[in-house]
This record gives C-alpha cells, structure tokens and sequence, in this order.
C-alpha cells in the first residue's frame, strides 16, 4: 500500500520526509492518493461499534440513546458550535445548538450571556459585575430529546414527529412553517430555518449516528463534556454516569417533558 | 457578528435571552388572525341574538351581521396564508390534521363555520334572491340562480321547511362561533411552554373580546352605512347593542383584569418575568393604550350610554367613536397577547424587542391591506344581498 | 299560489345536501391521492421522512477521515495534548475538502494573530469558567513575560499546534532539562 509506505518513510527519517515533502517529490502523490476516500464511510471506523449493522428503519430496541453534557467540563470553547454550524450550514442568527455563560455572584444575582450562541467563543470577561463572583461555568444547549415532546404534540400537519427510537425530527417536506411548534418548545431549540422556511432543530445529529458517527458536537468537544451513548451498554459513559451517583439533572423538570438530554453537574439557576 | 460587539449586545440587554428567542416568529398576522375571527364570532353572535334569543330590537341588524361575519370570515385565511412559510402546503392541515395539535382542527372548525354561515345566509336570503331574480338580468340573473340554489319555491311549505333549517343552523352556529373562537384562545392557551399565554382563561378573554369586537363593528358600520347612505337609522336597534357591547365589554375587560392580577397575585417565580414585560416593552401598549385609553373611556361611556337616556345624535357620535375605540382595544389586546407573549423570552431572564416595518411581507402595510379587503367584498356582497329591510323586494311579501 | 312555482319545495334543500355530498367525497378521493404512500406507516408522520433524515449527506468525518490521508500530522496529533482537538473544528468541515475521494478544495489554515485568538479560545486563563480538571489555562501577557520572550510571540512560534509540548520538549531535551511529561 501506498500509504504504509509513506508511513514507513516517515517512521525512517522524518527530517528527510519533510524535504521530501518540501521539494515536492512526495507532495504531489499525497494530494492525488486518497486512500479509499475519506468521505467513504468505510474509511472512516465506526464511534459506536455496531452501528452498521444496524440497518432497520429504526434503531433497534437494543439500544437507547442518551445525551449527556457534562457541565464540570465545559470550557466553552464554541467548538460544538463551529462543527453544528458547518454540519448544517445553519443561517446566521439561528442555532442548533449554543453555549451559555453563567456568573453568579455572590449576591446570587444570575448574569447570562451567549454571544453569537457561543460561535465565537468567549474571549473576554464580563465587566458588568460589581460583586465577587461565587459562580461561573458553560453551559451548552441542544435539542431535549424529549419523552413527550410539546413540538410534536402541536405539529398541526405531523411534520415533527418522534421515531420509534426516540429522536424527535422535521420531515421538512411536509412542514408548512406555522411556527406552533417554536412557541411550544420550553428550551427554545427551535426556529424558522430561513433557507428551507421550514421548522428547524437539532437531530443529535441522527443522520451521522445511524452510520455509526457520534453527534458532530460531541465529536469535536476536545474536553468531552458532551457525551453521548447506548443506556443499555453497561460499559458505555452514559450509562455509568446514570447508573452511578453523580449531580444529574434536565432542564425544566416541571415542564413534564422528560427530556432524554442530562446535565452533569447542573446548577439550579440553569434554565 | 464580531465577538465584541456580541458581548456589546449582551451586556446591553438588562438579561438574558435564549439565541432563537430573538426573533418574533408569529407577527403582525398572527395579530390579525385572531382578531378577524373574533369580528366573525362576534357579528354571528349579533345575528343570533335575534334568531335564536329573540331580542326583537335586534332584526334591523340580524341579516346584516350575517353578511358582515361572511365578509370577514372569507379572509381570515389571508393573515395564515401570508404567515406561512410554505403556503402552498396550507392544505397539509386538512389532509393530515394531528389529533394532538390545538391548531390541527382549525381547518375543519373553519371551513365547517364557513359552511354553516353561509348556508344559513342563502336560507335567510331565499325568498329575496328568489325576488331579485326574477327581476335580474343578465349575470347576475346566473348569480341569483345559483345563490338561490336553483329553486323559485317560495312557498309557505317551502319557507316552512326553510324556517327549521334556519334555526338549526343558527343554533349550531352559536356553539359553532364560540368554538371557533374560544378555541383561537386555547391555541395560546394550550401553549405550556410560555407563561404569558399558559391561562385557563385565555379562551374565555378571546371569546369575549371577540363578541365585544363583533358587536362594535356592526354598531360602528350600522350606524356609518346608514349615516352616508342617507337612511334611517333604528335607535332601538343602536341602543340594544351598546347595551349587549357594554355587558359584555364588562366581563371581557373584567377578565382581562382578572388575568394579570392572579399573575400578579399569585407571583411564582414567572411574574418577576411577567412583570419586567408589562412595565417594559409592553407598557405603552397595554397600560397606556389598551388599559388607560381604549378600555377605562369606553367603558365609562358605554355605561353611561347604556343608563343615561341621551338624544339620539349623541348616541349616534358617542355609539360610533366608542365602538371604534373597542375595535382598537381589542386590536391591541390581541397584541399585547401574541405580540407580548413571544417578547418574553423562555429564559425567563429577558426580553426581544419587536419593531414591525411598512414594508415586508408580514408589515403594516400588508396588514392595512388585509384588514381593508374585508370591507371591499362586504361592499360587493352589498350589491348581491341587501342589508336592509327596507331595500329588499320579498319583504312585503314575507317577513324574514 | 303555490301550483305557479316551477321547482318542488324541498329541492333547494336535496340540491345543497348533494353538493355537500359530493364535496366530502370529493374531498376524501382527493386526500387519498395526494397522501404521501408512507403516511402514518409507523405513526402520525410520513414514513419515508426517516430515510430522507438518514440521507443528509455528512459533511464532518471524524480525525481518522483526516488522519488518514495526512500520515505526518497524524503521528504528531495523535503524540500530543492537543489529540482530542478536531481537525475540522480549526479547518473546517472534510466535505468542503473532499468529494468523491478526490480533493476539490484545501482548507484554510490559520495564520498570525488568528492563531492566537483560536489558542485562547480555550487556554484563556481570564475567562474564570473554565474547570481547571478539563483545560491548563495560561495569562496573556504574562506567560510571554515569564517565559522571557517578546509580547508580540505568536503562540505557535514555541508551540506545535497539533503537539503542543513537541518542541518545548525537543528543545527541553537538547538542552538537558528534565524531561516534561508529554
């Protein structure tokens, strides 16, 4: 294989590989080699083993899918957002997905922000804050997965719909962009997706998980406080994290909707 | 948006509000919505207090309100339609209504309100399209046949039968009417998610707003059609109806009250929310407009209107501008409602801001273009079906 | 009187019980027709919807859709601290790069000041919201001051951004400090 020798050469002397490189003798069979496509899936290993093999119209009953954003870990880096924002080509001034920053003094008065939904990153403190600060952390937000979901309970047309494995998405063919489901959603996930002008939300990014791909977010966050994984594989981080004591809570409890999305380490000033 | 001016922006706003809470997704039109459905209701509500309840003092107006609710009820689509972001799918309501989604049923609700109204318009109308028929040529001779379902059968039998129909559907129109609009309140009401509009007594505030709304605009376009048109205006009638607008402007701004004090009284953790919007963003229009002008004037007046024997000109001007301020009242209700409740973000910690323009596809300019359309083709349903009485052919004949 | 009347007295009322007839059949038929085939196969949805989710063509792979093709950066990336960062959160996403195993685009690279600004998207040490178990955060200017180099360094002047620690620790080596770890 090609490669196996390019890596050979590497692994020999990579001081002569790199004038190799430089002098263009490697270069040009790099650029024209792609070894079995990188956009091939088959290239690519599977990030939830078995995956493919998965092929039903739904996932099968053997698995179910939780998300988990750890709070203890968020650096607010945007990353998630970033890889959101490409993933989708998602209009500017609407997000999928965003990250907030709370700072809680100690007053307990609660300062929110999320500028740009986070895209930018945080490169500056607040400096509207006069007392010391008690508090400070990220918190990302995304799609609730829930249980009983407000959206597809007000869909007038049945456009958003929850699939037999639990996701809950728009069939963008079908909506006809009332808005209902925007008002009904208590997390605010959703809006008008000014391209298509139809309903649009995060997925947890269900085409790239049924080819066996995590979440793009997830799959980006450098810290993992975005975790995601199968609640009946006793091996996975979602279910230890469930299954063992730890600070664990969803949004908006009184809401009824049971969302499928945690929070480790959730502050009850969070909305 | 560079980093520094979002941090600008963020820190700008007193607090916090969700990325996707920006934007005001239901606007001008889902203003309009509700309160050309409510006219609808409201003007039925008119037409059956004579057909079904009897109030005599009423049948100057009985078959007018009629005709106006059909003016109206034939463009409460319009502010939907131009809502939508895919128009053409509007139809995907009725071909697969969802059993759960409160605004699933509006299609059907509508479409079999509109068919409701309109039969029991030909029903009433029959023996005067019959009349004028006979007496048309030409296309509207056509016309008249088809309104007239084809039959000049004006018999006392036939009117019999027609007299049962009329009753009936009256009858199921009431109900008909106040599900329609009653349930425009719950489409709000029904939204758990959003504390301004989460009230048992949402339905109850749209369904007397919308009578209120009916009862003045027939009031206000009784008493202008007459007045240009050089007629006599009936002041039984004139008078009847501000009483019945006083009443029931009683219990609709009695609960509209009632709604912000239980929030206010009550004050969970969503009032400090509640309360940052109807002394922010919405203190001009709810305070000022809604509560300190267009209800607390009118609703004195009225009374005395209602309570004080006055001469008939002063009832006339007083009836007419106070019925035009309802009108407004109720225009601002229905914004401070929908309008209000989206400001609010589901953060709890904010507020958006909300400017409508002239000129975009859901602006002031579409808006006034919408709210004249209704008046257009009650013009034109004018020359079709005669408002009064005293114009109609068939009513030396039969009385109605 | 009533013999001069042409129609019988009931047929207005039989005409408009037809034509409400004919529109609810009319109305049915059509719906029929117009349904799309997979509607309410596994709920109130169109079946098909599922499949057209699964379709959304990826446009992020994951470090081995890059890793695979870039031999070099992949022995350094994957040495180094910086193994978890994804390549396309700094570059972009690899559909904007590849498309049917052939190069249609390269990706942006960042440059300058605009390094810096990315390094302190996460190791900015004044954002206090950062946890310390998940990041090491260091103090702009500061850090430059301590390590005795000019305030207008680059960070990737000393640091490799896919192997941060690589030359500080070449360089730790050839001059015989003790060795950092990683």
């Amino acid at each position: 294989m090609m490669m196996d020798g390019i890596e050979k050469e590497i692994s020999q002397d990579r001081r002569a590989f790199i004038k190799k490189v430089l002098g263009g003798t490697i270069a040009g069979s790099l650029l024209l080699v792609i070894p079995a496509g990188a956009m091939e899936l088959s290239a690519i290993p599977e990030q939830i083993p078995g995956m493919r093999d998965d092929t039903g119209t739904f996932i099968s009953k053997k698995r179910k899918f939780a998300f988990i954003v750890d709070i203890t870990r968020c650096i607010g880096c945007g990353s998630c957002c970033v890889a959101d924002k490409n993933e989708y080509q998602v209009p500017d001034g609407m997000y999928r997905t965003w990250v907030e920053r709370y700072v809680i003094d100690d007053q307990d008065n609660v300062f929110v922000d999320s500028p740009n939904g986070g895209l930018d990153g945080y490169q500056e403190p607040r400096k509207d804050i006069e007392h010391p600060v008690r508090d400070t952390f990220f918190v990302p937000k995304l799609c609730n997965m829930c249980e009983h979901p407000s959206c597809v309970q007000v869909c007038p047309v049945g456009a958003t719909y929850q699939t037999d494995d639990g996701f809950v998405l728009v069939d963008a063919k079908r909506c006809v962009a009332c808005g209902y489901c925007v008002q009904a959603c208590p997390y605010s996930v959703r809006f008008i997706n000014p391209k298509t002008k139809t309903a649009d939300k995060c997925t947890w990014c269900y085409h790239r998980v049924r080819k066996g791909l995590l979440p793009a977010c997830v799959n980006v966050c450098p810290v993992q406080a975005r975790k995601f994984g199968d609640l009946n594989d006793k091996d996975s981080e979602v279910y230890k994290i469930l299954h063992q004591p730890h600070v664990v809570s969803v949004l908006k409890p009184d809401m009824g909707n049971k969302p499928a999305l945690h929070y480790v380490g959730l502050r009850r000033e969070v909305v | 948006m560079s980093p520094e001016h979002g941090a600008a922006v963020a820190t700008a706003l007193t607090n916090y509000v969700f990325p996707n809470d920006i934007h005001v997704h239901w606007s001008l039109m889902i203003v309009l919505y509700p309160y050309i459905t409510g006219i609808v209701a409201g003007a039925f509500i008119v037409s059956s207090l004579y057909h079904v309840f009897g109030i005599q003092s009423l049948k100057p107006v009985s078959r007018y309100a009629l005709v106006f609710a059909l003016a109206f009820v034939a463009f409460a689509t319009a502010p939907l339609l131009n809502h939508l972001g895919h128009p053409e799918r509007a139809m995907n309501m009725m071909l697969t209504p969802n059993p759960t989604s409160a605004m699933a049923g509006f299609g059907y609700i509508y479409s079999a309100y509109t068919i409701v109204l309109i039969l029991e318009i030909l029903f009433i109308y029959r023996p005067t399209l019959v009349a004028l028929k006979q007496k048309a040529t030409g296309k509207m001779k056509t016309l008249y046949t088809i309104l007239s379902i084809g039959s000049d059968n004006v018999s006392e039998k036939a009117l019999k039968v027609d007299h049962k129909i009329i009753a009936f559907l009256a009858a199921i129109g009431i109900p008909m009417a106040c599900t329609l609009h009653g349930y425009v309140g719950f489409i709000f009401g029904g939204v758990k998610a959003n504390p301004m509009w989460a009230t048992p007594l949402m339905p109850v505030i749209f369904l007397l707003s919308a009578s209120v709304s009916g009862i003045a605009g027939i009031i206000l376009s009784y008493i202008l059609i007459k007045t240009f048109t050089r007629k006599f205006i009936d002041m039984d009638c004139v008078r009847t109806l501000i009483k019945f607008l006083w009443g029931c402007f009683i219990l609709d701004f009695v609960f509209e009250m009632l709604e912000l004090f239980s929030h206010a009284y009550m004050a969970t953790h969503h009032w400090e929310a509640l309360k940052d919007l109807y002394f922010g963003p919405l203190y001009q229009s709810f305070w000022v407009a809604q509560v300190g002008i267009f209800s607390l004037i009118p609703f004195v007046v009225l009374g005395i209107l209602s309570l004080v024997k006055l001469p008939d000109i002063v009832v006339k001007v007083l009836g007419s501008v106070m019925s035009f301020m309802i009108l407004i009242q109720v225009i601002l209700m229905r914004w401070n409602v929908v309008i209000g409740g989206q400001l609010m973000s589901k953060s709890e910690r904010g507020h958006a801001v909300f400017h409508p323009l002239w000129f975009e596809k859901e602006g002031i300019l579409v808006s006034i273009i919408i709210m004249i359309l209704p008046i257009v083709f009650l013009f034109l349903l004018s020359k079709v079906f005669p408002f009064w009485l005293d114009d109609d052919p068939a009513v030396h004949k039969q009385s109605v | 009187m009533q013999h001069e009347y042409k129609s019988n007295y009931l047929s207005h009322v039989i005409k408009i019980i037809l034509v409400l007839v004919v529109v609810g059949v009319v109305g049915v038929a059509v719906r029929a027709m117009v349904l799309p085939k997979s509607f309410g196969e596994f709920g109130h949805y169109r079946g098909d919807a599922i499949q057209d989710e699964i379709n959304r063509p990826n446009r992020h792979g994951t470090n081995a859709s890059c890793l695979v093709c870039h031999p070099y950066i992949r022995e350094m990336h994957l040495a180094g601290v910086h193994s978890t960062v994804s390549c396309e959160f700094c570059h972009g996403p690899v559909a904007d790069h590849v498309k049917n195993g052939k190069v249609t685009n390269k990706l942006p690279k960042k440059e300058g000041k605009e390094i810096k600004r990315l390094c302190l998207r996460c190791h900015n040490q004044i954002i206090r919201a950062r946890p310390k178990e998940s990041i090491k955060m260091i103090s702009m200017p500061q850090h430059l001051e301590q390590k005795h180099v000019r305030t207008d360094h680059n960070c990737n002047q000393c640091h490799n951004v896919h192997a941060p620690l690589m030359w500080v620790n070449e360089a730790k080596a050839m001059v015989g400090v003790g060795e950092e770890t990683k």
